[in-house]
Parts: structure tokens; C-alpha cells; sequence
């Protein structure tokens, strides 16, 4: 059920305490905890609601409507890196995986005091994670995972990998199996939850700027769905627009420093794999990560309908072309790794959107053809027929000796790298030579602009994210509340 | 709303472009495909949309250069950073969205054999 509403009604003004832009996993939180805590919140939320459900997972139609440009984003560089975000009520965890991996500790350790993030308990970050995965129902599939989850499994377990099952924020039914849940995403959990105590959620309200006087934001002048301009005045704002346009408003805003200059990423190369027997399910995302390697690299499997599979293969069309007749026999698995690169979000005026850059460093060039080559050697492991790797040129790997080839051949250049992991744009801390923002989330040199999302991850984890980032948000707004007690 | 006129830059290369790849794919099937990649390019971020244009209306001006089919298969495996980021954007989306909505399709485009 579609639980927004157009706040502006005939007119053009409005007043709230506390505006919050976006909808995902930093902004539904927030508005949650502070409508529950009294406070008046208004989300306002570029794209539209969609149910979950509604639209078919993975697909074209996705696409569409709940990525922003139709989940055509690319990073410049050299490789380009595609990526993703989503844009609709709920944001990225409407559309996502929802793997859910809790914040590493050595992780958050390494954070806190390299960044000087005051305050960061590893005791209190978990036990804000236990009230999470209650929050988003996460467990486990019910019976056994799919073929294609199990393949990647068995590869790692015969090759004596560390591997497991990495729950998802899903309820699944009485007798249910793992292709039975559904999605807790936010428009199932926390929005129900900041509407039910009041806040209300505009969809279709895109922030251009936020008006500064001196340090101090004062209102939003945002475009609406029919085009025309509205202004939002506030006490408070939380900027929660994800690690691309958080950084891209802020600058837009005419705020400076640390904003948009460490965007990390998880950069991903993919392969397909061909089994004996049917393995390709609609709609499936393998729950289960090859982990041996990290934090240096992770391997997984993505949605492989057909059409997923053509884009998989097209890099090297002219020889694996034949491939695409046994889809059904085929699944798509990633190799993510941790980048020692940085990227840059840089805001162009009179451009809508930013320019995005990111740079590979030599190392990072290294581990992706280790990796792209330790998970095809998995997969023959688990008894993959054959291999084909996503770049131009790629072998086909039969054998073990074939990933020698692959590796040899391997040029991130020719690769289709991509990336659904973004952060780090407004890293957070004290040290204001690294950070955009403070130890919980005011942007420095502000007095009431606060982000609440990806963006004040200080690196890319590692891991999924999501917990991560919601674990922090609602660290963050915890003290807010704490430090404006509410009349 | 996106803009129509960056949309109808890619159709002529993009046309070419899988009637070499696919050839098989019939007509119609092949304009539905092309339009889809058109209406996607409309809605590219803005800097990704304007380095598209340009790199349309270079790659326009190709087509009209001798032999098309040549041009095509030259143009396509252009190992040149960002240009050849276009086919690759092109065949991408059409790719995708000919297996998706018709996953029986062959290789060559052509459509899956009906059993008797």
C-alpha cells in the first residue's frame, strides 16, 4: 500500500523540524527513530513507491522504475565501473540483494581510530545489530539453498574454501523454501514505522539546493513531480541521499571540504558458469560467499535470468555467443574485492547530475585477475562444465590449468567491472584532513546539516554494507535525539 | 522528461550494430530492441549523456563512410578507452533486453525452433 503523499498540496511552502532526504537504508531509519521520538519529519524521496512485490526482481521493468536512469550509472575511468542506486521509496533495499553481513569488527576498530570517530563501541554497534535483524525478520532460507548457491558452496568447501550462508532481511512462510521470501525492505519496516508515528513520506520531490546562511541550512528548494519548485523550511536536515548525491547536494549547497573526494567502491568481475543440469532460477540471488580470502576479496553469485546471462557473455559475444541457447544451465557468480582506489563525485553547475570517477590503483588491477581466476577455479570445483569470464578475449576455462590463461589474459580495461557497494564520500570522524563530517554525522563547518547514510562509511567494508550503514544511522540519530531533547 | 533528441542519435549505429551481431533478429523485433536502448540513453545521467551524444554523432558519421558492414565490425572491437565504451553501452542494453524478453532466442538472433 502506497504510503506517501504529495506534503505540499496546493501550495508551495512548507515548514517542518526536521527534513530528511531519502528514503534507503540511512533515511528510513532516521525517520523512524525521530518521529517516534517526537519529533515532526518530513521524508521526502526523489523517486516513487513501489510495493515490494509488485515488480518482478532483476528485471528490465526494475530497471525502469526503481533505479535511478534506469540503472545505466557509470563511474569514469579506466575501466569505466558501472553501478547502480536505487530510486524509489525505500531506496537501494528495495532492489538489492539483502545479503545481510553485520560490521566486521576489526573493521569498525580500524575506523575509529584512523578517522577519530569518537564514541564507536563495538558493544554498542552490536547490540543496535540484534535490534536490526529483529527489525528485517533476517534468517536464513528455509530447507536448502538453490543449485546455484549450493554450486558455489561445493566449489569452495572441495577446495578447502571458507564459505557459508549469508542471511537476508527476509520472512519466509510456514514450509516455506528459499525462493519463497519476501523482502524486509524498508517500505515493509522502518517507513511504515516513521509514518505510524507521524512523519510523512513525499515521493517524487527532488532537493536541488539547500539554502546556507553562514553555516546554518534554513530550507530545501526542490523540484516536484510535475516540475514545479516548492521550498521545505527546517530546523534540521538529514541528508540521506546515498554515497553519490549525498555529496553531489552538499555541493550543490556551495558546502565545502571533505564532500565527494574518497568514494570507495567493491569493484566486481563476473563469470558464467555451465553445469550438467538445470541450475538457472527465476529470480534467485545465491545466498551462500566464498569468505577465504577476505578481506582482501569475497565471491558470490548475482541474478542470472537470460538476459543477465547475454550481458554476462556479450563482452566476449563473438566467441561464447553459442553459450547463451543453455542458459538455463548456466548462473552468473562475482568476485568482489576491497579496492585501494578512490573515486570522486564532482558536481557540474548546470548539470543535474554529477560527474563520477573512480581510479583502479596496480594492485587493485592484481587482485581482481587472482580473483576473477580463484572463483573459476571454484566453480570447477563444484563441477562447472566450462567457464566464461566477462572480458574481452577471455579463454574459456575447462580445466584448472585454463585459469593460468585467464589470468594471463585478464586486463581490467577489457573487463565489464561494476559495483553496487558505494560509501565513503562524506567519511566520517574528527580528523578533518579525512573527514566530511563528524563523529556522528554533522557535516563539518555546519551547524545543523547531518548525512545519514553510505557516504560516512570511511571505506568500503568489505562486506555488504547495508547492516553497517543502518547499524551507524541509527547510532547517529540516537545521539541527535539525545542531544535535542525534544519539548 | 528525457530528452527525445539524444534518444534518436543512437538508432542508426544501433540498428547497424545488431543487424551485424544479430542478424537473425527480425526487423521488428530488432526496432523494438534499438528503441529500448534509445529510451535508456535518453535517461542517462547528464555528463553520461552528453559524452553519448558526442560519441553518436561520431560514430553516425562512420556509418556513412564506405562499406557498413566493415565500418561496423571495425568500430565495434575499437580498443579505445571511452569510445569504445559505446558499443559496448549499445549491445549491452539491446542484449539484455532481447534475451529478457524473448529468452529463447538464438545466437544469431534468430527466433527458438517451435516443436512440431
Amino acid at each position: 500500500m502506497n504510503l506517501s503523499k504529495d506534503a505540499f498540496g496546493a501550495g508551495d511552502h512548507i515548514e517542518v523540524e526536521v527534513l530528511i532526504i531519502g528514503s534507503g537504508a540511512g533515511g528510513s531509519p532516521t525517520a523512524a527513530l525521530l518521529a517516534e521520538a517526537g519529533f515532526d519529519v518530513l521524508i521526502v524521496e526523489e523517486g516513487e513507491w513501489y510495493d515490494q512485490g509488485s515488480i518482478k526482481p532483476f528485471s528490465l521493468d526494475q530497471m525502469e522504475k526503481q533505479y535511478r536512469s534506469g540503472g545505466v550509472t557509470v563511474a569514469l575511468g579506466r575501466p569505466s565501473i558501472a553501478y547502480t542506486e536505487g530510486r524509489c521509496a525505500g531506496g537501494g533495499t528495495e532492489v538489492n540483494s539483502g545479503l545481510y553481513k553485520r560490521p566486521p569488527h576489526s573493521m569498525l576498530t580500524k575506523w575509529r581510530d584512523g578517522y577519530q570517530i569518537q564514541n564507536l563501541e563495538l558493544d554498542d554497534i552490536d547490540a543496535i545489530a540484534d535490534e536490526i535483524e529483529t527489525d528485517l525478520s533476517v534468517s536464513y532460507v528455509p530447507g536448502e539453498s538453490t543449485l546455484a548457491s549450493q554450486a558455489l558452496a561445493r566449489g569452495a568447501t572441495n577446495l578447502g574454501w571458507r564459505n557459508g550462508e549469508i542471511p537476508r532481511w527476509m520472512s519466509y512462510p510456514e514450509r516455506g523454501d528459499a525462493l519463497s521470501g519476501k523482502r524486509q525492505s524498508m517500505t515493509e519496516t522502518y517507513l511504515p514505522r516513521a509514518i505510524n508515528a507521524g512523519a510523512i513520506l513525499s515521493t517524487g520531490v527532488r532537493v536541488e539546493r539547500l539554502e546556507m546562511i553562514d553555516a546554518t541550512a534554513g530550507a530545501a528548494i526542490v523540484e516536484r513531480r510535475d516540475g514545479r519548485a516548492g521550498r521545505i523550511s527546517f530546523r534540521h536536515v538529514f541528508v540521506c541521499c546515498g554515497a553519490i548525491h549525498t555529496p553531489a547536494l552538499l555541493q550543490r549547497s556551495g558546502i565545502k571540504g571533505n564532500i565527494g573526494k574518497s568514494l570507495a567502491v567493491h569493484p566486481t568481475v563476473k563469470l558464467s558458469a555451465k553445469f550438467s543440469e538445470v541450475i538457472n532460477v527465476d529470480n534467485d540471488v545465491p545466498v551462500h560467499q566464498v569468505t577465504e580470502f577476505f578481506p582482501h576479496s569475497s565471491f558470490g553469485g548475482s541474478a542470472s535470468q537470460a538476459g543477465l546471462l547475454a550481458l554476462a557473455l556479450n563482452d566476449n559475444w563473438r566467441a561464447f555467443r553459442g553459450q547463451i541457447t543453455d542458459w538455463r544451465r548456466m548462473s552468473v557468480y562475482y568476485a568482489a574485492i576491497t579496492s585501494e582506489g578512490r573515486g570522486r563525485v564532482i558536481s557540474v553547475p548546470g548539470m543535474r547530475d554529477p560527474v563520477v570517477t573512480y581510479r583502479l590503483t596496480k594492485n587493485d588491477r592484481t587482485l581482481l585477475a587472482i580473483s576473477l581466476g580463484r572463483l573459476a577455479l571454484a566453480m570447477l570445483a563444484a563441477g562447472a562444465e566450462a567457464v566464461y569470464p566477462s572480458f574481452r578475449g577471455a579463454p574459456v576455462v575447462r580445466r584448472p590449468a585454463d585459469v593460468a590463461r585467464l589470468e594471463a589474459g585478464f586486463s581490467a580495461t577489457k573487463a565489464s567491472v561494476m559495483s553496487v557497494h558505494l560509501c565513503s564520500t562524506v567519511p566520517m570522524g574528527e580528523d578533518p584532513r579525512l573527514c566530511g563530517a563528524d563523529s556522528f554525522g554533522r557535516v563539518h563547518g555546519t551547524t545543523n546539516v547531518r548525512v545519514n547514510d553510505a557516504s560516512l562509511l570511511p571505506s568500503a567494508p568489505g562486506v555488504n554494507p547495508q547492516a553497517t550503514v543502518m547499524a551507524l544511522v541509527v547510532r547517529n540519530v540516537r545521539r541527535f535525539i539525545e542531544e535535542n531533547v525534544h519539548a | 522528461m528525457p530528452s527525445r533528441s539524444s534518444a534518436s542519435r543512437v538508432t542508426p549505429y544501433a540498428d547497424a550494430l545488431l543487424a551485424r551481431d544479430l542478424p537473425a533478429l527480425d526487423p521488428q523485433r530488432r526496432g523494438e530492441a534499438v528503441q529500448f536502448v534509445a529510451i535508456r540513453v535518453a535517461d542517462l545521467p547528464a555528463p553520461m549523456k552528453l559524452a553519448v551524444g558526442i560519441l553518436a554523432v561520431i560514430f553516425d558519421l562512420g556509418l556513412s563512410l564506405g562499406s557498413r558492414r566493415t565500418y561496423i565490425s571495425v568500430s565495434s572491437r575499437l580498443p579505445i578507452p571511452f569510445v569504445s565504451e559505446y558499443p559496448r553501452l549499445i549491445r549491452s542494453l539491446a542484449f539484455a533486453y532481447v534475451w529478457e524478453k524473448w529468452p529463447d532466442t538464438r545466437p544469431d538472433g534468430g527466433r527458438a525452433q517451435v516443436e512440431a
